[in-house]
């Protein structure tokens, strides 16, 4: 292999209060997927914000073939050819693609914007990462997958030789994954060198040459991408992880939450199905599937037309939050920072959310109840903080999570409603929610798990539910249920075959 | 958005007739605001008038928006109004709404305030620079001719607090022992009289002599002095409104600088009819600015 | 405070970060005690309280709808408006003044809860809906009023006085309205979830707060403490004005704001807002007490509004 197009040497960068880098190297090959590996706080994101210009090092330097070279700004950055995907995409939504491709350096005739130019490098970028999308269509209207080909059509059309991707296959189903993975492998063989970031260990063999493991600050390994996936859980975490996923069924008892025939006309169709105190259900599909909907639709976020919903019994107004929350419902959203978390307030503050008006007595909020009730959960879950006044915004994905569930746990939520419930989180903080949902079901609660990662939905549920294009089309016990049997449901085509 | 249509065309129509209707000449008249008694005593005067008169006046309110005028006087041409009584918010702003009235043929008449860079049929105003001097004999008759005074200014940079003040000044100098202490913005409002007044005293505490370039400020000035109004220190207004007359009655406002906005009001419309009939007008009318004080409060109207 | 030492004590610095506005105005008020010999005196001080008290109660309503995120533009007006409701019903009216005093309050609350259907319901951004009420309520006054002041009835024209020789009633009001406001925000359901709504609309109401309902409370109590103030600046003239309170809406906004509260929501505290106002009456106080010409002192209030909130920001910048 050549020598190193980029190379990071003894990167050290400190924040108040923390040393978010300490000494990192890191080498970068021209022609290579190098899969940057570690927990949330090991500095990932410290590391590529360097290298994209958002931080300045305090120590250490950046070379690139060879040559030190200084990344004050976004501009160097891309100067250099280094690109960048955030998880949030820098992209104007209600602007065409073929807009958002040419953001900047619009092509200008006579001082007024050339469209068909515009148009065109837009179809040739497009091409490139094989998509085949108008150029344009707003980005608004596009799938998180496509705007996510569109970002990395962005980062080609600035003549990238260095890719960063941070966890791209997060927000992907597993048929997108393996698209992204046919574009990401083509750029390497174009020579690009692309920085990949995970939290998907089975990813890694699949896509990754080579493995930098960071924990806490430092790099402590590199390692070819072959390297067993307990052997890289060892490094990442500094001690064995026993098991992935721990679930330990629990004795089931009455159905609590019963769903039945619920429709909503152009989002999903006559769903119904149970869930048992003691039982957790994953309910699986691609993303599009109507998980989600269902989802808020139960929990009365959003309206429905037809069918009902039950809890413990007793049927619960459509569209009404508050009741669902009063009958022992609680819903852990997808987007926890969007829904989920008021990120500016404390973790006090966040987990007393739901039981606001309950703890409300003589017109007055009993705070100091508050308080000593959100310390207990607190401690209950675990949450790593300076104190119940730090703010949410602070936390890891991780512990985020874990206040976004623990404000249903103050509030004694008889089932729960978990929407990707990992979602960003990393592995140690993932098995620790998953021993919650252990010990939620150990007490007689019920979990309702929607999840696009399937490994976890296979290794945490009791019962799957499939759903595809508005339907549920199966169901599978989690003890015999494979991934490939989980996929052949979801891609089910309902148009067709109406299924049960 | 055939409704909101529908209402809105019936909110015009019920505010339109709010400004009454019969026969004979239509004469428009947009009045810089109507959110000042002053400018209000000015409107009934008109009104009055053209009801006498027979003509028919519409009037509008600029709001303090120049533009907003120019807007006005516009309508008022394609209206076919047969003269247009112009109080203008801004004497300089004002002169391209009158350019396009003339060039229909319209003849424009200014009141209370003047026209600058173009010529109109008729101006009638009052003279606010001798007021400001009428307003600083009268106020220094009353402190006995020395002693320290403030002013409470008008909004900075509006030709009446420029006129009045400048008449104070030049009234003032022929009292060598009295001495201007202070000068402060309150903006022409009752509040900020009531705040800067207060303010002036911890300063000045000594002031035997206000001058307020309007009643409204001398109004806020005199609750601020508390019992002193009227006795100690001796308050000048200007405007001559009805409750600056009624505070002269009581004798907390030891004058006041008695524009007659019905009065000029009365001569506008006057005007405006001759100019409808073809008929010639003088160019200028000074409306007689008078003081107003305890011993002759009661030749003006205060109704 | 007590004294410190090297002035390096990490907690009354902590302090002072998390109240900018404090520090900005001991710093006011230590250079105008320098600039002015009239300016500290308890009888000066005692006239700052009553020149912010209008401002400061429109600011504390003003407090309730910034922290959810919104805006409310139409205070003022709804000042003037509750006023001349006030003193027509009780003159004209022939209403006895406690009646007349109920329904000038309702006549805010009222305001309030239109902006709050037009926002909550038919989904207006606040800045439009208030736009609209400020034109309507300033609209509705001078109707009433034909363009007129009105007399205060005597009973209510007493809000305007002291009570004993030399506490002003308009201070005590103020203080009153402040405290009902920090408790209101700090120890009620309806406060905290309005900290709730700012902070994120759509996780408060996912987890079971009636938005709606709140934004309903959030904008009638700014309505019912514009009419109060409404009330207490017309008792200080003794008469209810239809242009009284025109463009405090700014000063209101401006005061929240340099309290410490966020115009993106979640963040203000009815303390800071206090201090705000305060900040804006001791600017202005000293502007008169120091003779500076009416051209500059526009120019200088503008200066000393954005640098009071640039130094917040910044300090809080620091201490992130």
């Amino acid at each position: 292999m050549s020598e190193a197009t980029l190379r990071a040497e003894g990167l050290t960068k400190s924040f108040p209060g923390v040393r978010a880098l300490d000494g990192v190297d890191l080498s970068l090959r021209a022609g290579e997927v190098h899969v940057l590996l570690g927990e949330n706080g090991a500095g990932k994101s410290t590391l590529i914000k360097i290298l994209s210009g958002a931080y300045r090092p305090d120590e250490g330097r950046v070379l690139m073939d060879g040559r030190p070279v200084e990344i004050r700004d976004a501009g160097d950055a891309r100067r250099l050819g280094i690109s960048t995907i955030y998880q949030e995409f820098n992209l104007v939504p209600d602007l065409s693609v073929a807009e958002n491709l040419s953001l900047g350096r619009l092509p200008r005739r006579f001082g007024l914007v050339d469209t068909a130019a515009m148009q065109r490098r837009a179809r040739e970028l497009l091409e490139r990462v094989d998509v085949r999308v108008d150029p344009r269509t707003p980005v608004r209207r596009l799938g998180i997958a496509r705007m996510q080909m569109v970002e990395i059509a962005k980062a080609l059309s600035l003549d990238a030789r260095v890719l960063i991707m941070d966890e791209p296959t997060a927000v992907l189903t597993t048929g997108e994954v393996g698209k992204l993975f046919a574009i990401v492998r083509r750029l390497r063989d174009e020579g690009v060198a692309i920085v990949f970031i995970t939290h998907h260990l089975e990813e890694i063999a699949e896509i990754g040459d080579r493995v930098t493991v960071l924990r806490d600050g430092r790099s402590v390994a590199e390692v070819p991408a072959g390297t067993p996936q307990d052997e890289l859980v060892r490094l990442m975490v500094g001690r064995p992880v026993d098991q992935q996923f721990p679930r330990r069924p629990a004795e089931l008892g009455e159905p609590l939450l019963s769903v039945r025939g619920l429709t909503r006309r152009g989002a999903f169709d006559d769903v119904s199905f149970e869930v048992r105190a003691g039982e957790v259900v994953g309910l699986a599909g691609l993303v599009g599937a109507g998980r989600t909907e269902v989802a808020r639709a139960v929990f009365g976020a959003d309206r429905y037309d037809a069918g009902e919903v039950f809890v413990r019994g007793r049927r619960l107004p459509p569209h009404d939050v508050h009741a669902a929350m009063e009958a022992g419902l609680g819903l852990v959203p997808e987007d926890r920072k969007g829904q989920g978390l008021v990120l500016g307030a404390g973790i006090g503050e966040n987990l007393g959310l739901v039981t606001l008006r309950d703890a409300t007595r003589a017109g007055f909020v009993d705070l100091k109840g508050q308080r000593t009730a959100a310390a207990r959960v607190a401690e209950q879950l675990g949450i790593r903080m300076t104190g119940l006044d730090q703010e949410v915004r602070t936390l890891s994905g991780g512990n985020q999570q874990k206040v976004v569930i623990g404000k249903w746990l103050a509030a004694q939520a008889g089932v729960l409603i978990l929407d990707e419930p990992t979602r960003g989180v990393d592995v140690a903080a993932k098995v620790e929610i998953y021993q919650l949902v252990n010990a939620l079901t150990d007490s007689g609660h019920a979990v309702l798990m929607i999840s696009s990662d399937l490994p976890e939905v296979l290794g945490m549920s009791d019962r799957i539910l499939v759903m595809a294009r508005g339907r549920l089309v199966g169901e599978l016990r989690a003890d015999e249920a494979t991934q490939d049997g989980v996929m052949a449901l979801a891609v089910t085509d309902v148009a067709g075959s109406r299924a049960e | 958005m055939r409704i909101p249509a529908i209402v809105m065309a019936l909110a015009l129509g019920l505010a339109a007739c709010g400004g009454g209707g019969g026969d004979g000449l239509e004469l428009g008249m947009s009045v810089s605001t109507l959110n000042n008694p002053y400018f209000v005593q000015l409107r009934d005067g008109a009104q009055e008038q053209a009801d006498k008169l027979g003509a028919t006046l519409t009037v509008t309110d600029a709001q303090n928006d120049a533009s907003q005028q120019v807007n006005q006087v516009q309508n008022f041409t394609s209206q076919n109004m047969k003269a247009i009584i112009l109080n203008p918010v801004d004497s300089d702003a004002a002169a391209p709404a009158v350019t396009a009235a003339e060039r229909v043929n319209v003849p424009v008449i200014a009141v209370d305030r003047g026209v600058n860079g173009v010529e109109v049929a008729q101006t009638v105003a009052s003279d606010n620079v001798a007021g400001g001097k009428l307003a600083a004999q009268e106020l220094a008759k009353q402190m006995g001719e020395q002693g320290q005074a403030v002013v409470l200014q008008g909004t900075p940079g509006t030709s009446a607090s420029r006129d009045r003040g400048r008449g104070f000044e030049e009234g003032i100098k022929a009292f060598p022992n009295i001495q201007v202490v202070a000068r402060q913005p309150a903006d022409f409002d009752r509040a900020k009289g009531l705040d800067v007044m207060t303010n002036l005293l911890q300063s000045h505490p000594d002031v035997t002599g206000v001058f307020a370039e309007n009643d409204e400020m001398a109004l806020g000035a005199i609750r601020a002095l508390g019992s002193r109004a009227g006795k100690q220190v001796k308050v000048v207004g200007f405007d001559g409104t009805p409750h600056g007359l009624t505070a002269v009655k009581d004798g907390t406002l030891a004058a006041t600088i008695a524009q007659q906005p019905r009065l000029l009001g009365q001569q506008a419309v006057e005007a405006a009819v001759k100019l409808a009939r073809g008929e010639q007008v003088e160019k200028t009318v000074a409306v007689p600015v008078k003081v107003a004080t305890k011993a002759n409060v009661g030749e003006f109207e205060t109704s | 405070m007590r004294s410190k030492q090297g002035g390096t004590d990490s907690r009354s610095s902590a302090w002072l970060a998390e109240n900018g506005a404090v520090a900005a105005l001991v710093v006011l008020v230590i250079a105008l005690s320098l600039l002015s010999s009239d300016f500290l005196s308890l009888t000066n001080l005692l006239n700052v309280g009553v020149q912010a008290a209008v401002t400061a109660i429109l600011a504390f309503g003003s407090t309730f709808v910034i922290v959810t995120g919104g805006i409310d533009l139409s205070v003022g007006s709804v000042a003037a408006l509750s006023a001349i409701t006030l003193a027509w019903t009780a003159t004209e009216g022939g209403l006895p003044w406690p009646a007349a005093v109920v329904l000038s309050l309702a006549t805010g609350v009222a305001c309030g809860l239109v902006n709050a259907v037009l926002i909550a319901y038919g989904k207006l951004p606040p800045f439009i809906a208030t736009l609209a009420m400020l034109g309507i309520a300033r609209g509705l006054a001078l109707v009433i009023s034909q363009g007129s002041p009105i007399s205060m009835p005597e009973a209510v024209s007493h809000l305007g006085d002291t009570v004993g020789r030399f506490l002003p009633i308009p201070v005590l009001v103020m203080l009153v309205m402040g405290v009902v406001a920090a408790i209101i925000l700090n120890r009620t359901f309806p406060g905290r979830a309005m900290y709730a709504i700012g902070g994120n609309e759509e996780a408060a109401r996912l987890s079971g707060i009636k938005v709606s309902r709140i934004k309903l409370i959030t904008y009638a109590l700014s309505g019912a403490f514009a009419a109060v103030a409404g009330v207490v600046l017309a008792s200080r003239l003794a008469s209810a004005q239809p242009q009284a309170a025109a463009g405090y809406e700014l000063d209101a906004i401006a005061a929240v704001v340099i309290g410490g509260a966020s115009l993106s929501g979640g963040k203000g505290r009815a303390l800071g807002t206090l201090v705000g106002a305060l900040i804006l009456a001791v600017l202005r106080n000293g502007l008169n007490l120091l003779s500076v010409s009416a051209f500059w002192q526009q120019v200088v209030i503008g200066v000393v509004i954005a640098l009071a909130v640039l130094v917040d920001t910044l300090r809080r910048r620091g201490t992130n």
